[in-house]
């Protein structure tokens, strides 16, 4: 009988799950764009470098909760109100961002110094030896982090449930409370989960190794 | 009274309730330790069983959300009848989760210690568990520190995960706050305030921890 229950709510439950995957998209593309922004203005230095290491410290050292708080019921005194899902994509992005600043800066460090002087040599603008030169190379460093902040990501969409933003924990939670069966239906949103994180995992673990090969690893666990 | 005022009086509630998301990050941090050091030095032992079953605990706790591990915890088993108070909850299922993740850092701060220490130990006579306890562990301790400091402070940051669960910690008086005064920005921005007073210095910390630990080294 109570697979019954389960039976009906499964179209519901992966209908969530594509939400959570779609939140998880949005959020990553905010969050990587918005990141190599902050990167090279912190690198830039003066004040947008400060104003972007500002914010990187700011972000990095309040809980994801709060900047979604903030996004979703903080910005309604100022007329400002958000659908729950886009407030959620807003704030997990302006989240994401700060982790990949950090990121990107340590992979663009990672390139020698001679490469953007070379670079220069042969008359290429900033923008141009940027582009063409230290990023393409930064990407080995740059990769594996980013698969695995892409999985965290993934199961920090739960907490958009909390701003009862559409997703699988939310629905998760309306079924268990329907029917009163929280152990069941927490189980399959976490086995719902794992099958969506785990595809993600073995790719970042197959990123890790392939640039891992042919030199040797640095600090970065 | 302006809104400012009105936060400005709620500030020591708020602190209050700092103080129990400090407990919740310890308590977690601890159970996170301690069962992160026992599967990693379990491992060790080479059991195939036993390394399976560890296997498994590791990438599952990995690939599920944290939201979702408190709600099996607080709400899930009261199915079966077991009702934990929140604050408990919320550390069980911090420090299962945070064990998970700390157990593949130890497993790879023991594996940076070099093989010969291990086998000059046991030449001197001494048993496998003290050669870990004195000869092993000290030396992974160096690679071991940064992402033990950086899993203390995400654990920090985390708790605010356990106002969902009803823990009277920072989030979950904030809400409340918010919800009777309808002063969302402010409040929230006092909350953030008051994570980055905790977070900055745990960070600081642990950069000078390991200064000091690196120290001598190459």
């Amino acid at each position: 009988m109570t697979w019954d229950i389960f039976a009906d709510s499964l179209p519901e439950l992966l209908v969530a799950a594509f939400a959570t995957l779609q939140m998880t998209a949005a959020a990553f593309v905010v969050a990587a764009m918005l990141g190599l922004l902050l990167a090279i203005l912190r690198l830039a230095g003066g004040w947008p470098g400060r104003l972007a290491f500002a914010y990187i410290e700011l972000v990095r050292g309040t809980p994801a909760l709060t900047l979604l708080f903030l996004v979703y019921f903080g910005l309604v005194p100022l007329g400002i109100t958000l659908p729950a899902f886009s407030a959620a994509v807003t704030a997990l992005g302006l989240n994401g961002a700060a982790y990949l600043a950090e990121v990107y800066r340590a992979g663009i460090q990672a390139v020698d110094k001679g490469q953007r002087e070379a670079a220069q040599m042969i008359g290429l603008r900033r923008g141009k030896v940027m582009r063409h030169v230290v990023l393409p190379q930064a990407l080995p460093a740059v990769l594996p982090p980013m698969a695995n902040y892409l999985v965290s990501l993934l199961k920090e969409t739960s907490i958009a449930s909390l701003i009862s933003a559409p997703e699988l924990m939310l629905r998760s939670r309306d079924l268990a409370g329907t029917y009163y069966l929280p152990m069941e239906y927490y189980l399959i949103a976490g086995a719902m989960y794992l099958v969506m994180a785990w595809p993600m995992m073995q790719g970042a673990r197959r990123l890790e190794q392939h640039f891992a090969r042919g030199r040797l690893k640095g600090g970065r666990t | 009274m302006t809104a400012w005022e009105t936060v400005w009086s709620y500030l020591p509630s708020l602190l209050l309730a700092a103080v129990t998301t400090v407990q919740i990050t310890i308590g977690g941090f601890v159970l996170a330790v301690l069962l992160g050091l026992l599967c990693a030095v379990l491992q060790e032992f080479r059991s195939r069983a036993v390394n399976a079953v560890i296997a498994v605990y590791v990438d599952v706790f990995r690939a599920v959300p944290v939201l979702t591990q408190l709600f099996i915890i607080y709400f899930g088993l009261t199915e079966f009848g077991i009702r934990l108070d929140p604050v408990p909850a919320a550390i069980i299922g911090f420090g299962i989760n945070g064990g998970a993740y700390l157990t593949e850092v130890f497993r790879a701060g023991i594996a940076s210690v070099h093989h010969g220490q291990t086998e000059a130990a046991q030449m001197l006579g001494m048993r496998r568990l003290t050669v870990m306890r004195i000869v092993v562990l000290p030396q992974a301790m160096r690679i071991v520190l940064p992402p033990l400091g950086n899993f203390a402070i995400g654990l920090l940051k985390d708790t605010a995960l356990a106002s969902a669960v009803a823990a009277p910690e920072l989030m979950f008086r904030a809400r409340n706050l918010v919800d009777r005064t309808f002063l969302s920005s402010q409040i929230f921005i006092v909350t953030a305030a008051i994570y980055l007073a905790m977070s900055l210095p745990l960070g600081y910390l642990t950069r000078r921890a390991e200064v000091r630990v690196s120290r001598g080294q190459r």
